[in-house]
Parts: C-alpha cells; structure tokens; sequence
C-alpha cells in the first residue's frame, strides 16, 4: 500500500509538471492555432533566469528565496514569450504553418544561446534544504519536492479558472477559443487576448521550468525537449483549448507511466504512446476537447 | 512552373563531374574527407527530398520522420550483427519494415490533421527514439548505439582508402531518391498529393479517398527513408539513437524551407548545405584564431544551431519558397523583362 501510495504521489507530481507547460500550449493552440514549439525554449529561459537568480541569491537556498527565484523566472518567461509573440508570431497573422516554423527556429536559437552560455552539461539547481526531506502520506514517505510540485499545478490551475471565469480578458479568451473570426467581427479586440495568453502560458512554462530542474537536479538546455514532447502528448489527450482536460491528461499520464516504469524500467513511455494512439483511435478531439466542424 | 532549357544537360554535367572527381586524388573530392563529408551530405540531402514530398507537396507537417529513417539504420545493423541474413537481404528488409511502420503509424496519425497531426507523428517518433535508448533486449544498444561488424558487409565499403564507395553508394541512393520522387510527383497520384494540399475539401468532392492518397505518400516517403537509413548506416559505420532524435526530423524541416519546398532540387540543396554547413561550422570554431573572440558571442557561435536557426527564421519570415524559390523569382523578373 505504502508503495502504490508512493507511485501513484510521484506520478501526480510529474504530472503537475507536464501540466504547467501544457496548460499554455493548450490556450495558445486553442486560441491562436499556433502549435508553439518555443514553449520548451520559455521553459529554458525560465529555468535559468530562476538558476542564475538563486546562485547569485547567497550559498544557501531558503523557501521564499526559492518562491522568487521561481516567481522571476516565470516573469521572465512570461516577458519572453510576450516578445516572441509581437516580434514573430503577429507577423505571421492566420499562416499557421509558418508560425509553427518561426517557433521552431526561436527554440533553435534560444537552446544554441543558452548552450553556448551555460555549456549543455547538467548544473545543480540551489534548492532549499526542506525538499530533500520526506512527507508521510498515509504511511508512505513522499519527498517534499513532490509536494511542491503539485501545490503549485494546482495553485496555477485555480487562477487559470478564476481568470476565465470571472474576468473580461478571460471571457475574452474563452469566446476566442469557440470562434475567434466572430469575436474579432463583434469588435473586440483580440490582439490583447492573444498577449494574453502568450505571457501566462510562457510564466507557467518558466515556473515549470525553475521546478523540472530541481527534479532533473539541475538546469541544462537539453531538458527542455522531453517536456515539450510530453506537453503536446498532453494537450493531443486532454483536448486543444481545454485547461481543465489538460490537468486530467497530465496527471493520468504522470501516474501511468511512474506505474509502468515501476514494473517494467523504460515502458512508460511506450505506455504513454500507446495511449495517444488509442485516444486518437476513439476519440481524436482529446478527453475534453470539442469536435471541430 | 518555369522551366530552363538548359538545366537538364546541365545538372547532367553536374552528375557525371561528381561522380568522376573522387577518381583523381590531386582533387579536393578526391581526398576521403571531403568524400566522407559529400557522402553524408548526398544522404541528407535525398533525406530531406523525401521529407519534401510530405511537407511540400503533399502538405503533411510530420515531426516523426527521424522515425522511418532510424528503422532503416538499426533493423539493418541489427540483421546484419547478428548474421540473420546476408547484408543486401538485411537492406531489403530494413527497406520494408520502414515502409509497414509507415503504414501503420501513417494509418493511426493520419485520422487527424493539420496541426494534431504534426503533434501526433511528433509523440511516434519520440518512442521511436525512447525505444533505442533503451536497449531493449540487448538489441540496440542502448544510448550508446551499435557499431556495425564490418565483417558481414562487401570489403568496398570498409577502410579509408574506400571512402569513395560510399561517397559513389550516397550519390546513387540521392540519384535513385530523387527519381522516384520525380516520378511520383509527376504522375497522376502526385498530382492528388498536390491538390490535398491546396484544397482537401475539393478532392473529397470530387470522390476520392483523401486518407488512402495521405497514406501513399507517407509510405513512399517512410520506404525511401528507411532506404537512406541503409545507407547512412555504411557511411556511418554504426547505428546510435541520435538518428531517431526529433532533432532530425526538425533539422529536414529547417534544409527544406532554406532550400525551398516543392522545387524537388531546392530540398536536396537545403540538405546539402545543412549538412555541410553544421560539419564545418564545427571545425571552424576549433581553430585557434576563435579562441580570442569572447567566449559570450563565441559561445553560442560554436553552436550550429544559432546561425542556421536565424537563417531560417528570416527565410519563414522574409524569403517563403527558399533559395529555389528565389531563384525562380529572379529568373520570372528576367523573362518578363525581357518580353516587355
């Protein structure tokens, strides 16, 4: 029990991580169309700018260092992504294609950047001391960091929902999703959305950035890649636009594949893929997503 | 689409200059590090042909294609390794399982579109690459590959002093590449390739099945890269997981949009010139002189990527259609002016 209690904990909290950069590449596909391959390289950008600020922060890493730390790097994510947004992606206005190609060359750029500035080799991430320790959950011993993880999945989670429900932007956003032409023709002006959008995806994504690096033990540019991969396996499950049908997504295929990989070392990922497939098979808008006409 | 008279004796020319070269040593070609360099060069470039006829002239945005490629080179290495059958049975085989697994993944991806499907073949082509990495079975190696026992192939192929094979090996699988691709696009099939990725709708009414054409593109284009994955393998000397890497996939992208989609010739450029622009960037920035350039701009210099991705970025930006695109913009300036 204590094991199954263990797995199924560390499953959630590696699919707390696949929320945060999915949660963004869902809202902006939904929204825009745009599949955004520079979401990896918003992560990145937010791993470092998290790790540099903590080097420099002092030896010793404390939690509300650690919060800034995670809080900036996600500004500075979010910044990114706005920028990445008005300097390439408006340009490209409705050519979708091509927007996910100028994504592409923005990741080329940013991971051979931040390759050639921090080398590509693994280094260790200042955490606080309290993530090394454990926290007894129904008699099974979870490491803290786990915990983090998950409270702040669903801390972004509760604020994506109370952006969407309660405020104009947010009622905005969503209209955009169901029909973008007729929300531009009724006169409101999407561009902002758009922005919108992009900065809150690219903050989750250096959120998730400065968190995947204590899981990985540390930042490199490389990481970056694998979570994208999972982010768009999520998104394909969960259903395009859909940040709730995201959550669920990750979180089945965080504690499927930490299930799989337990029994048997390396299937988890093959389990992953044979999910997508049968999803696809059955019902190829994603868990929550609606049927496109 | 335009067409100069002169180009076929021309790229007839071209042909026959490299494949005689490497037969004089005084000759840069005729030195087995640059034939080392082409070889790999030929073999990406008809790779990124291949990826052409899916992206370009079908409108099929895969980001699985490392994926057939990979087959070719471990189903290959692996028969071949262990003596199941002789190394041309093991190609042909190879060669096939590349072209099922496109049928199959095609099949299962190919029920969505556009973007979801650029998704989809991308999360295929991913287990593809976690499969190799982790040896399972002991069959490929796991992260660090499988070198290929050079043994079970013909003796032309091994030693340095034979580099000239592979070099001539590479330029036959591009010439063979590059006429099936021809001949697809120009027959009537090709011409339903084209006509799905201008307008789908319009196929489907007029009464054919749009799904069966998608998937004959993607299987041809699967077969002849599990074909490349052959012959990379005899010019690499070894299978290893960076070939199944999503990074490859990305990289066909990048040569077909520099080189310019559906011109055919513009891809093989794109790859050529990728290939050889990322061996050589890395040898330039080990010489001394670039050790004085400060290691903030040097740095991220050394990376390939950085340049290559800017290049890009422009071209999607400023330059669609590529360098034969642009080719064929100057050249329709000079015959308009020249008929006014």
């Amino acid at each position: 029990m204590e094991t199954f209690i263990l797995i199924g904990i560390t499953g959630i909290g590696l699919g707390a991580l696949y929320f945060l950069v999915a949660s963004g590449l869902s809202l902006i596909y939904g929204l825009m169309g745009v599949l955004n391959f520079a979401h990896g390289s918003f992560l990145s950008v937010g791993a470092f700018v998290g790790y540099w600020l903590a080097r420099n922060l002092g030896p010793e890493t404390s939690m509300s260092e650690f919060i800034l730390a995670m809080i900036i790097g996600g500004l500075a994510a979010g910044a990114f992504a706005l920028l990445v947004e008005q300097l390439l992606i408006t340009r490209l206005y409705d050519r979708h294609i091509d927007q996910a190609l100028v994504t592409v060359g923005v990741s080329l750029v940013v991971g051979a950047l931040l390759g050639g500035w921090f080398t590509n080799d693994l280094q260790i991430f200042p955490t606080p001391l309290w993530f090394y320790t454990a926290v007894n959950v129904g008699g099974a011993m979870i490491p803290a960091d786990r915990v983090v993880y998950i409270a702040t999945a669903v801390l972004l989670l509760i604020a994506n929902w109370a952006l969407l429900k309660f405020t104009r932007i947010g009622l905005i956003i969503r209209a955009g999703v169901e029909n973008r032409h007729m929300v531009n023709a009724l006169g409101v002006n999407v561009r902002l959305a758009f922005s919108t959008v992009f900065f809150l995806g690219g903050f989750a994504a250096g959120v998730g950035g400065v968190l995947v690096s204590v899981y990985s033990n540390g930042v490199s540019p490389l990481i970056a890649g694998t979570y994208l991969i999972y982010g768009f396996i999520v998104v394909v499950i969960g259903g395009m636009g859909s940040v709730p049908g995201s959550f669920i997504a990750a979180m089945l295929i965080g504690v499927i594949r930490q299930f799989a990989n337990y029994y048997v070392t390396g299937l988890g990922d093959f389990v992953v893929v044979i999910l997508l497939a049968g999803v696809l098979l059955i019902r190829p808008q994603g868990l929550l997503g609606k049927a496109r006409a | 689409m335009l067409r100069w008279k002169y180009s076929r004796p021309l790229l007839a020319l071209l042909l026959i200059v490299l494949a005689i070269a490497p037969m004089f040593t005084s000759l840069p070609l005729g030195k087995p590090g640059l034939q080392q360099t082409m070889a790999v060069a030929f073999i990406w470039g008809a790779l990124a042909l291949t990826y052409d006829l899916l992206f370009g002239f079908t409108g099929l945005l895969s980001f699985g294609h490392a994926l057939y490629f990979a087959t070719g080179v471990y189903v290959s290495c692996i028969l071949i390794n262990h003596d199941v059958v002789s190394w041309w049975l093991a190609a042909l085989i190879a060669i096939a399982s590349s072209g099922l697994l496109a049928a199959l993944v095609g099949a299962a991806s190919l029920r969505t579109t556009g973007i979801t499907f650029a998704m989809v073949t991308l999360a295929f082509g991913e287990a593809g690459h976690v499969i190799v990495g982790k040896n399972f079975f002991n069959l490929t190696g796991g992260e660090n590959g499988i070198a290929l026992n050079a043994e079970r192939i013909p003796q032309f192929w091994i030693g340095v002093f034979n580099t000239k094979y592979i070099y001539w090996t590479a330029l036959l699988a591009l010439i063979i590449t590059y006429l099936v691709i021809w001949w697809v696009t120009e027959s009537s099939a090709g011409k339903v390739f084209a006509a799905l990725r201008d307008n789908e709708q319009r196929v489907q009414v007029l009464g054919l099945n749009t799904q069966r054409f998608k998937l004959l593109s993607f299987v041809i284009s699967g077969t002849l890269a599990g074909m490349l994955g052959f012959v990379m393998l005899i010019a690499a000397g070894s299978a290893a997981p960076r070939f199944a890497e999503s990074t490859v996939t990305i990289a066909l992208l990048l040569m077909v949009v520099i080189g310019g989609a559906v011109t055919r010739w513009g891809a093989v450029l794109g790859g050529i010139f990728y290939s050889i622009a990322s061996t050589r960037m890395q040898d330039l920035t080990q010489q001394e002189s670039f050790a004085s350039i400060p290691k903030w701009i040097g740095g991220p210099i050394a990376e390939p990527a950085l340049l290559l991705g800017i290049i890009f970025i422009f071209i999607v930006m400023f330059a669609p259609g590529g360098l034969s695109g642009a080719y064929y913009r100057l050249r329709l300036r000079a015959l308009t002016r020249k008929s006014s």
